[in-house]
């Protein structure tokens, strides 16, 4: 057609461009750490950057997770020793916090995201 | 007040009763509700288009894994809380689907200027509609479409009044059978804050 | 309903509201073609909003947006729903979009270029939206294909804009009416 001119062709590129970007997201889903808990048996799961809080029944009582800014911990437990209350936040894919004495154990799983400096951890 | 008017503010009063419950048997007794209302005023109810939103929705929650693990598909989990949120959000919006269908329903007139701009153009779709069918032949478009519009520039408008003010009576029991939805509607969201029904996960 | 001859609406006014009706007609008649995909849209019913760049003023070529929004959410009844801020988000994305490459960049791009600008904005803005309220983050696995099968239908429609205005007895007369 006569009629077409050239910033059409411009616009179509572009759009084509941004549909061939759009494809790119397809991948960031495979590697997406998740927090396992593992608690009686039972298996949950839950995404590592939505923030929640969870409990969980055990042999002793109840231990409470929470996850919040993409980090995890134990935020209660009615075990004695407090171990894993101890053990404080963790937030890299491998972490783990167990709680011995009322069988739940937390792991964050998923492939690493980036190399992360000793640094970051403290900065935020 | 006109019977489709009742209507209307029926709808509006009982939209926050839907958009607030956060029981999955509850908005799901509300929705069949919502549904039947459609239903009575002579809407289709299909089951598939219903069923793609309700699959895709919740699916779609999957891919945020939240509470107590299912089963695994392809080193992906299935999860009961992203389950449930899925299946709660999708009938949320087929809920405000049906109620939406129930209150326009009776064609009720819009107040001002918008209104009237609105009602004209649905004269103009009336004509559109009738004076598409008698164009021939309908090929090419072009052409079609060119004689089609110049056809309704000729013609004016001259529209007919059609009158929807019922009698006094007739509005009161529309009142009164609207009022009774309303009342329906929020007790279902009450009880699914007060607890009242069980809810799952 | 009362009579509308009562109502001192002057021409131009009507003119819009003829095609609003317009606009309705067409997605009646694209809720007749049967399609393969759900939320799968030809955007047909955008048809008057590409062919009123040339014969509308901007008043009146954004009213005639408000009036295919509502008029669209009364006929299939999804005025109150969930459904009509999609429509809403898509046609003000578009509407806007279009409006600025046909007003500043018209030398250089024609109807098919608008068309494509436009179902390029409206999608991604509903996207954005169904992010929102229906799919959370898996919204971005939709949009590859949504947007192509955008893309298409838009250029599609963009030719068959370009070529009406180019043959169509009535653009023309339009045209010379246009305040």
């Amino acid at each position: 057609m006569r009629r077409l001119k050239p910033g059409d062709f411009v616009i179509l590129i572009i759009s084509v461009a941004i549909i061939l970007l759009s494809m790119r997201s397809f991948g960031e889903f495979s590697g997406k750490p998740e927090v396992r808990v593992r608690a009686g048996g039972k298996q949950w799961v839950y995404d590592l950057s939505v923030d929640t809080r969870a409990t969980f029944d055990g042999p002793v009582g109840s231990t409470t997770m929470e996850i919040e800014g993409g980090k995890v911990h134990v935020h209660d437990s009615d075990c004695r020793n407090k171990v894993c209350i101890a053990a404080g936040w963790i937030s890299r894919p491998g972490q783990w916090i167990i709680c011995l004495p009322n069988d739940v154990f937390i792991l964050i799983e998923g492939s690493e995201i980036q190399e992360e400096g000793g640094a970051d951890d403290t900065a935020f | 007040m006109s019977a489709s008017q009742a209507t209307l503010l029926m709808g509006i009063l009982s939209l926050p009763a839907l958009l607030l419950q956060d029981n999955l048997l509850g908005i799901a007794c509300q929705v069949l509700y919502v549904i039947f209302l459609a239903i009575g005023r002579g809407r289709k109810f299909r089951i598939l288009p219903n069923l793609i939103l309700l699959i895709s929705v919740s699916s779609a929650h999957l891919l945020q894994p939240n509470g107590l693990h299912l089963v695994s598909l392809g080193g992906f989990s299935v999860t009961l809380g992203a389950l449930l949120l899925g299946a709660r959000k999708a009938l949320t919006l087929m809920g405000l689907l049906y109620l939406s269908h129930f209150m326009v329903s009776g064609r009720p007139e819009f107040p001002g200027k918008l209104g009237k701009l609105v009602a004209m153009q649905f004269y103009y779709f009336e004509k559109i509609t009738t004076g598409w069918r008698s164009i021939q032949p309908k090929r090419p478009f072009i052409g079609a479409i060119d004689r089609l519009m110049l056809l309704l520039e000729d013609s004016g408008s001259e529209p007919a009044s059609i009158s929807t003010k019922g009698s006094l009576r007739a509005t009161t029991r529309v009142l009164i059978t609207n009022a009774m939805h309303v009342l329906v509607l929020w007790s279902l969201f009450f009880a699914g804050y007060l607890g009242l029904l069980p809810a799952f996960g | 309903m009362t009579r509308l001859s009562d109502r001192h609406i002057p021409a131009r006014v009507e003119f819009v509201a003829l095609l609003a009706a317009f606009a309705l007609f067409l997605s009646t008649v694209e809720y007749m073609i049967p399609k393969p995909v759900p939320f799968m849209r030809i955007g047909l019913a955008n048809l008057p909003l590409i062919i009123g760049l040339g014969i509308l003023s901007d008043r009146e070529y954004f009213l005639l947006a408000v009036l295919k929004v509502f008029g669209q959410g009364l006929v299939t009844g999804t005025i109150f729903s969930y459904i009509i801020l999609f429509s809403l988000a898509g046609t003000a994305a578009s509407t806007l979009v279009m409006y600025v490459f046909y007003r500043f960049a018209r030398r250089f791009i024609s109807l098919l270029g608008v068309s494509i600008a436009g179902a390029m904005a409206s999608n991604i803005a509903q996207l954005q939206l169904s992010r929102l309220i229906l799919f959370g983050d898996a919204a971005r696995l939709i949009a590859p294909p949504f947007l192509a099968v955008g893309l298409v239908t838009s250029i599609l429609l963009g030719l068959f804009a370009e070529s009406f205005v180019v043959k169509s007895q009535w653009y023309a007369k339009q045209k010379e009416n246009r305040p």
